[in-house]
């Protein structure tokens, strides 16, 4: 009886979450095909599945995701390793922090997208500027969940240390870096997805060859609508599967946590 | 010199400052506690036992007086002293039997490490739980793997705040059995217990120091001469229980009227 | 420098720097020998983060004073790179001469005029994103059947970085306001939806077991008990919409205007003007700054009844 009716509530439950998505597909299919919005600004449904086999066909998809993934991967790293070590040393030390956060801070109330002017002045217009760019926004989630991290690590914890007589480098392995370790990881996965965005920036807003950024706006600039609408669902799918991956890290690293949800 | 396990507490005082008025925590305690010796400390809540039994651990600094063991004065935290914290203090992060080797860190047990980990698991009764995380344990368990965490280094002494305090009833008279028998199976080590619980205080020790409220002083220590394992329903317990007891101006439940 | 004297403590016990009353050490002169000892034991010291004891060590720098070393250093090897040409001034210009511009541009109104187009954009995008955002987290946090409906819809889409809505949304509403009021709308929308959502599903079910004690209505129940419990909650979503919808409108008039101080910094970036950059770079963060502090003391005001946890 009750199992039943727990399927029942699951199946309700289904049907509930592919409603709309469903009811949101059937306008755009009648609408398009109607012809009610110009094919120009509203492709039919087909059209679009069509693009993207056609897209992956020809290698320009897997392409343009190369050439966005290469500048991902070389921004986050070079931003989060400089992240790391600002929030680290910041967390460690008061003094850094007094001496560097206020500048931090300051800087952090830019809007990201506003360094674009001054990166591309500074590195021109190439794979650098936008590397530097994408690096700005993993840096910046890096370093404040690492700093809050080593800064909330329990003082308890610390008092058992200093029991067991463990030494500075010792006391940082053992028990500040795991401790803040969580914290950290969660900076990992912001930044990873800062990253993402502002690659689909750089690309879009910079004069650029290859990139899933590059592909759309060449796709908006020949009012190829069913290349855009791929662009924005693989930038999505990507963004989505990248953050899962990194959920996927947290959950073994972070295996001794109690399980919240 | 002095002999391993002997503490001496001397003159101790300490202040705290609070808003620029210096008030007093700890005033002009004196202890000594032979060698192999259990005892507690009993007192109000506030009365700063706590904070006495941190100044022995060595995590309070900036008192009078001098605290010295096996004829060595203390200057902060040491291996020599075992510490049994109230809330279990597990590294969440890493696995019981990691825990309990945390004390043996690069120290030149490494190769019997393995056994003297296993030893201690055998002794608190932890065995085959080695890979469990601290969340998978309860209350009880956890305060036993730190007892072993606290032993593994063969301490001198090993101090106790309220170990037992945040745990059930049932689960804290067992565990006051489990205690006992860890202080015999480990011969020869003293050990300190802060506590708010009267009965196990007499349950457990030898003697019974007991604190004042403001500033904290001792005010008595009550010696506990009964044979061991102690029933708690023994005339000569409730007696001492009521002697400890007038100490606070309470009176003991009537339980011995019923006993007769 | 002009450093008040002020004689304090570091406390590790509570990690925080007291005034002193007493003086520790008698501070004889400031020649050079003393000053880095004391820098190296302010930066010993420092490198411990035990809680433990730890002798008190006398600053004479005041904890605002220290702040400002690492800009002026920064400030002076500008001043001093720029002055001896050691790169070139059409990518680095003299600081002087980034505030004669920045003066110029307050003094001729461009400035002014530029700040107020983008203000109005932002003010106009961000309420409408965070009321529309408002109602929909509301709704699917005060019924379950309304979130199971819109929830997965809302968050796959909510997987498409904001930036990837530039060239379709172009498409569909060219480059005028519109484009740009709707583009900047989304982020408020999301930031809103989610903390409001999170806000309302988290009020604690001992509060509506209190409302149920008192047999309150429905509206009773969410004027006096949701919603005061799930403020804290939209104000976070207040905070972070306005600083999305500053970080997109900068976006937005990167991609087509012709006025506006994204604008603005835009154009000065492609005929090379790096003082104008420069200006305006620091004006928008200035501007996202002054944002962010309004909704502090709205957070302060709103949000008197909350103890006070972190006083930082």
């Amino acid at each position: 009886m009750s199992t039943k009716a727990i399927s029942l509530t699951q199946l309700q439950e289904k049907v509930r979450t592919i409603t709309l998505p469903l009811i949101v597909l059937l306008v755009w299919w009648v609408v398009s095909h109607r012809e009610i919005v110009s094919p120009h600004f509203l492709p039919r449904p087909e059209t679009v599945v069509g693009a993207f086999f056609t897209l992956v066909e020809e290698g320009i998809l897997s392409f343009n995701l190369k050439m966005s993934f290469t500048r991902v991967i070389s921004g986050f790293l070079l931003g989060i390793s400089f992240g790391l070590v600002l929030g680290i040393a910041m967390g460690l030390s008061r003094t850094v922090e007094k001496l560097l956060r206020p500048l931090f801070d300051a800087v952090r109330q830019v809007p990201m997208l506003g360094f674009i002017p001054l990166i591309i002045l500074w590195c021109g217009v190439n794979e650098t500027s936008k590397v530097v760019f994408i690096a700005i926004g993993a840096y910046y989630s890096v370093v404040l969940n690492t700093f809050e991290g080593i800064r909330s690590v329990k003082k308890e914890y610390l008092e058992v240390a200093q029991v067991f007589e463990f030494g500075r480098f010792n006391l940082l392995r053992k028990f500040v870096l795991p401790a803040a370790l969580p914290s950290i990881l969660t900076g990992l996965r912001l930044g990873l997805s800062k990253s993402w965005m502002l690659v689909v920036g750089a690309e879009l807003f910079t004069a650029t060859k290859g990139g899933i950024g590059s592909m759309m706006a060449e796709g908006r600039e020949q009012w190829r609508m069913e290349i855009v609408f791929v662009g924005i669902i693989i930038v999505g799918l990507v963004g989505f599967v990248l953050d899962q991956l990194l959920k996927v890290l947290e959950g073994r690293l972070l295996r001794w946590r109690k399980a919240i949800d | 010199m002095g002999e391993s396990g002997a503490l001496q507490l001397s003159n101790l005082n300490k202040k705290f400052t609070v808003e620029g008025e210096k008030i007093s925590i700890i005033e002009n305690v004196n202890l000594t506690v032979s060698p192999g010796e259990f005892i507690s400390i009993i007192g109000p809540s506030g009365c700063g036992k706590t904070t006495l039994l941190r100044m022995i651990i060595g995590l309070e600094s900036d008192y009078e007086g001098d605290i010295i063991l096996a004829g060595k004065k203390l200057n902060g935290p040491s291996l020599n002293r075992g510490v049994v914290f109230q809330d279990h203090r597990l590294l969440p992060w890493l696995t019981i039997e990691k825990n309990v080797g945390l004390g043996l860190e690069g120290k030149k047990y490494a190769r019997n490490r393995k056994q003297i980990i296993q030893d201690h698991l055998e002794l608190v009764g932890l065995r085959g739980f080695e890979k469990a995380y601290p969340y998978q344990l309860s209350g009880g368990m956890a305060q036993r793997a730190s007892i072993a965490r606290a032993l593994v280094n063969r301490p001198e002494i090993l101090l106790l705040d309220e170990p037992l305090g945040a745990l059930d009833a049932l689960t804290r008279m067992y565990m006051q059995q489990e205690l006992e028998k860890i202080w015999q199976q480990e011969g020869g080590i003293t050990m300190i217990m802060v506590t708010h619980d009267v009965e196990e205080a007499i349950y457990l020790s030898d003697k019974v120091v007991i604190m004042s409220n403001r500033p904290g002083k001792l005010k008595k220590t009550i010696p506990v001469p009964l044979a061991r394992p102690r029933d708690r329903a023994s005339y000569d317990f409730i007696k001492i229980k009521e002697e400890v007891l007038r100490e606070f101006h309470l009176q003991a439940e009537h339980q011995f009227s019923y006993a007769i | 420098m002009n450093v008040p004297e002020v004689k304090i403590r570091v406390n590790y016990n509570e990690g925080k720097v007291e005034p002193l009353k007493e003086v520790i050490e008698a501070s004889p002169s400031n020649s050079l020998g003393n000053a880095a000892v004391l820098g190296w034991r302010i930066l010993l010291d420092s490198f411990n983060i035990f809680p433990g004891p730890l002798p008190g060590i006398v600053l004479r720098l005041g904890d605002k004073a220290l702040g400002l070393i690492v800009p002026l250093l920064l400030f002076l090897a500008w001043d001093l790179v720029t002055r001896y040409e050691l790169t070139p001034p059409q990518l680095l210009p003299l600081p002087k001469q980034v505030a004669v511009t920045f003066l110029d541009m307050v003094r001729s109104g461009e400035l002014l005029v530029n700040l107020k187009i983008s203000l109005l954009r932002v003010t106009a995008g961000f309420f409408a994103g965070s009321f529309t955002g408002l109602v929909l987290g509301t709704a699917m946090g005060l019924s379950k059947k309304i979130e199971s409906y819109v929830g997965p819809l809302f968050h796959s889409i909510r997987q498409v970085p904001l930036l990837g809505w530039i060239p379709l949304l172009i498409l569909w509403l060219g480059m005028g306001e519109t484009f740009k009021v709707f583009f900047i709308a989304i982020g408020a929308f999301y930031a809103m939806t989610l903390n409001t959502f999170q806000g309302i599903r988290d009020v604690p079910g001992e509060y509506l077991e209190v409302a149920r004690v008192f047999e309150y209505n429905r509206l009773q129940l969410f004027r006096k008990i949701v919603f005061p419990a799930a403020l804290p909650s939209i104000l976070t979503g207040v905070r972070i919409g306005l600083s999305l919808s500053w970080f997109l409108l900068v976006g937005a008039e990167f991609t087509g205007a012709s006025e506006g101080i994204g604008y603005s910094i835009a154009w000065a970036r492609q005929i090379f003007q790096t003082d104008v950059v420069i200006a305006g770079v620091f004006v928008i963060g200035v501007i996202g700054l002054l944002m962010d502090r309004v909704v502090t003391l709205l957070e302060g005001y709103l949000l008197r009844w909350r103890r006070k946890t972190f006083t930082a």
